[in-house]
């Protein structure tokens, strides 16, 4: 008598597909979302830094200050645009993003083989921008030095950095294995909210519980066809990932199968609490909204790196599923990082989920009387 | 077929918290009986009858549905019992069939056995549009028999209606009340809660509840003599009320209360002696004539006599 009856979860589950089948904005969300998402950030969203308006001072003329000027644009980041007078203006008007000033003599100072100094001004309004460009400044500088000063740069000082697991800093590769978090987040706590409190607003939430069905089995039956659709939306992930931008899987299957797995256990529960708390779709909705998309998107590691958050922050993470997921995700695909390596963030959401999932049955059971 | 009650309640209490909502209530219910719960919105019938259910667990006292208690915290009831609540009926987006099915899915019933009660209970309630028809393509009184149909595909011993006709066209309602006659005479028990005072009439046992105590139980025949034992008379002032007159009719020996029904005015005396004495020479803008009470009138004085 005890214990979980397979047969009514099923009932429960094969209800809930035919909900699902009729019902066009579940649909369409969940099918719609990994898509957008993916476009959006694969094509329109870029984080590297390119075509930088770069305007020139030249007050040298001389050759050197002409190979300085290809060095720049050559390297694919900047685009040399005219300088007329004021070249400051120029960034203050927006027209320019960066000036270099090459002071008058610099050619001469250079033949001469002495240390040399050209300006270079940058607009810091956009800060991550300008973090992007000073980085470029420094491959800039090195080559400059070698080309400049040909062979008088003692070959031992040359630095050479490689980066590794993704050599061309491809942010794309960053970025869309990183979707999965975003779509299971807010998929799985925005359905299975809407869903429970659907059943509670209109009353048949009591017909179920005055039949033998066991709370758990309703949970089950309702939740698991949520958790394939959106366990779909990580596979899309998975497929663009790999087909459409390349990304390299250096990692295990099952391991990422068994993260998105607990993954989804904690989504999933957050959103039966929200809804057992909430008991109103339109409310359940709006937090779903906030619960579900603001921790995945912007403390997870998504965009901004967890590491350079202020420490309160850096620790209030730890408490986030979509923080371990995401880098789990990426520790699997690009670093092909396994179990060993993801140990803290295997164990971390293991507690994670297997709290939230005892937090939202408990609410679930004790809160039946509405 | 089982002896014994189908319910058996004593003593029984149901809290939340600080709040009462079933304070102290006993009766008991002989199977194949229509036995009705009236009172106002808050007055604990849902509560009791979610109770019985299976769906709450008693505070204190005890209850039997069918023989079971809530040793196993309602588990057993809930096999023996079936529930159509007042908020929800069926699920719109799905269709009969889909329904039906999922309602046989959660009581695990053999899909056979399944199909073969759906047939009965089709006939019984004389639905024949095909299974694939979309719930909410369906007339309120259609849906609200399939409702009982769902509710009931599992053939339980006791069945529990909680208004079930609320916002249902007057000429459902008739029907739907067949429908509960037909149960209780294949042996079912039937537990209705309702507003309507001619729903009341056809029960054949009420209870009346009133901030969560049950104040008044018994046949409407019963209740009726119990609240007003002698006759009852209807005043019509065609519409002028003599405020003097009524003043001093509400002096009259032998008068037991004196209440507007309407536009027009109801006596009630302890017997018929009183009656004649208090109406003979009525002014002339006023006529009489002899009625029955009303359950209304019942409800009305024996709510005002708990208050008091």
């Amino acid at each position: 008598m005890n214990g979980f009856d397979l047969n009514r979860a099923y009932s429960v589950a094969r209800k809930e597909v035919m909900h699902i089948l009729r019902d066009p904005f579940t649909l369409v969300l969940a099918l719609g979302l990994p898509v957008m998402l993916v476009t959006f950030f694969g094509y329109a969203i870029d984080f590297e830094v390119r075509d930088i308006k770069l305007a020139v001072s030249d007050l040298d003329q001389g050759p050197a200050a002409r190979r300085l000027k290809e060095i720049f644009t050559s390297s694919g980041y900047f685009i040399p645009v005219e300088a007329g007078s004021g070249t400051v203006g120029m960034l203050d008007s927006g027209k320019a993003d960066a000036a270099l000033f090459i002071e008058p003599g610099f050619s001469r100072t250079v033949m001469g083989g002495g240390p040399v100094t050209a300006q270079f001004i940058m607009d810091g309004s956009d800060n991550s921008k300008a973090a992007a460009v000073s980085g470029y400044l420094a491959g800039i500088q090195r080559s400059a030095a070698f080309k400049l000063g040909g062979a008088a740069t003692p070959e031992g000082l040359a630095v050479e950095t490689r980066f590794l697991y993704n050599a061309e800093l491809n942010s794309q590769w960053f970025t869309i294995p990183g979707l999965a978090a975003i779509i299971i987040g807010l998929l799985a706590i925005l359905l299975t909210a809407l869903t429970v409190a659907r059943e509670w607003e209109n009353g048949s939430m009591e017909l179920l519980l005055s039949t033998p069905v066991r709370p758990i089995e309703i949970i089950a039956g309702k939740l698991a066809p949520y958790a394939l659709l959106v366990l779909g939306g990580v596979f899309f992930v998975y497929l663009s990932s790999r087909f459409v931008f390349g990304v390299p899987f250096a990692g295990s299957r099952p391991l990422f199968l068994a993260f998105c797995l607990l993954y989804v256990v904690s989504a999933l529960s957050q959103g039966l609490f929200i809804s057992v708390a909430t008991r109103q779709q339109q409310v359940a909705m709006q937090f779903a909204m906030i619960i579900g998309l603001l921790p995945s998107l912007l403390l997870s590691g998504f965009i901004f790196p967890v590491e350079s958050m202020p420490p309160f922050f850096n620790y209030f993470t730890m408490i986030l599923p979509p923080r371990w997921f995401m880098e789990a995700v990426r520790g699997i695909f690009l670093k092909g990082a396994g179990l060993r390596e993801l140990a803290l963030p295997f164990l971390a959401l293991l507690a994670l989920s297997a709290a939230l999932l005892a937090l939202a049955l408990k609410k679930f059971k004790t809160d039946m009387e509405p | 077929m089982k002896t014994g009650p189908a319910l058996e309640v004593k003593n029984l209490s149901i809290k939340f918290g600080d709040f009462t909502a079933v304070d102290d209530v006993s009766f008991s219910v002989a199977r194949g009986e229509i036995f009705g719960f009236l009172g106002a919105n808050g007055a604990g019938k849902t509560t009791a009858i979610r109770t019985l259910c299976g769906l709450l667990v008693p505070s204190s006292g005890s209850a039997l549905v069918g023989g079971l208690d809530f040793s196993d915290g309602g588990k057993g009831i809930k096999k023996i019992v079936g529930y159509m609540s007042q908020k929800f009926t069926l699920y719109n987006d799905l269709t009969v069939g889909e329904n039906l099915d999922f309602a046989a899915g959660l009581r695990k019933m053999e899909p056979r056995y399944a199909a073969e009660r759906r047939r009965e209970l089709f006939e019984l309630i004389g639905f024949d549009r095909p299974l694939s028809t979309m719930v909410a393509s369906l007339p309120g009184g259609v849906k609200q028999e399939l409702a009982l149909a769902s509710a009931i595909l599992h053939d339980p011993e006791v069945v529990f209606l909680d208004e079930p006709t609320s916002g249902v066209a007057p000429a459902s309602r008739a029907r739907f009340w067949n429908l509960i006659r037909k149960l209780t005479e294949m042996g079912k028990t039937v537990i209705v809660t309702t507003h309507y005072m001619d729903e009341a009439e056809q029960c054949g046992r009420i209870a009346l509840m009133s901030a969560g105590r049950l104040i008044a139980l018994g046949s409407p025949e019963e209740l009726k003599r119990g609240a007003f034992p002698g006759p009852m008379a209807e005043l019509d002032f065609k519409g002028t009320e003599d405020v003097e007159f009524i003043r001093s009719l509400e002096k009259a020996p032998g008068l037991l209360e004196l209440f507007p029904h309407g536009m027009r005015w109801h006596a009630a005396f302890r017997d018929q002696a009183a009656l004649s004495a208090a109406l003979t020479g009525l002014p002339p803008s006023v006529s009489s004539r002899p009625v029955e009470p009303s359950l209304e009138d019942v409800f009305i004085r024996i709510i005002e006599g708990a208050e008091r």
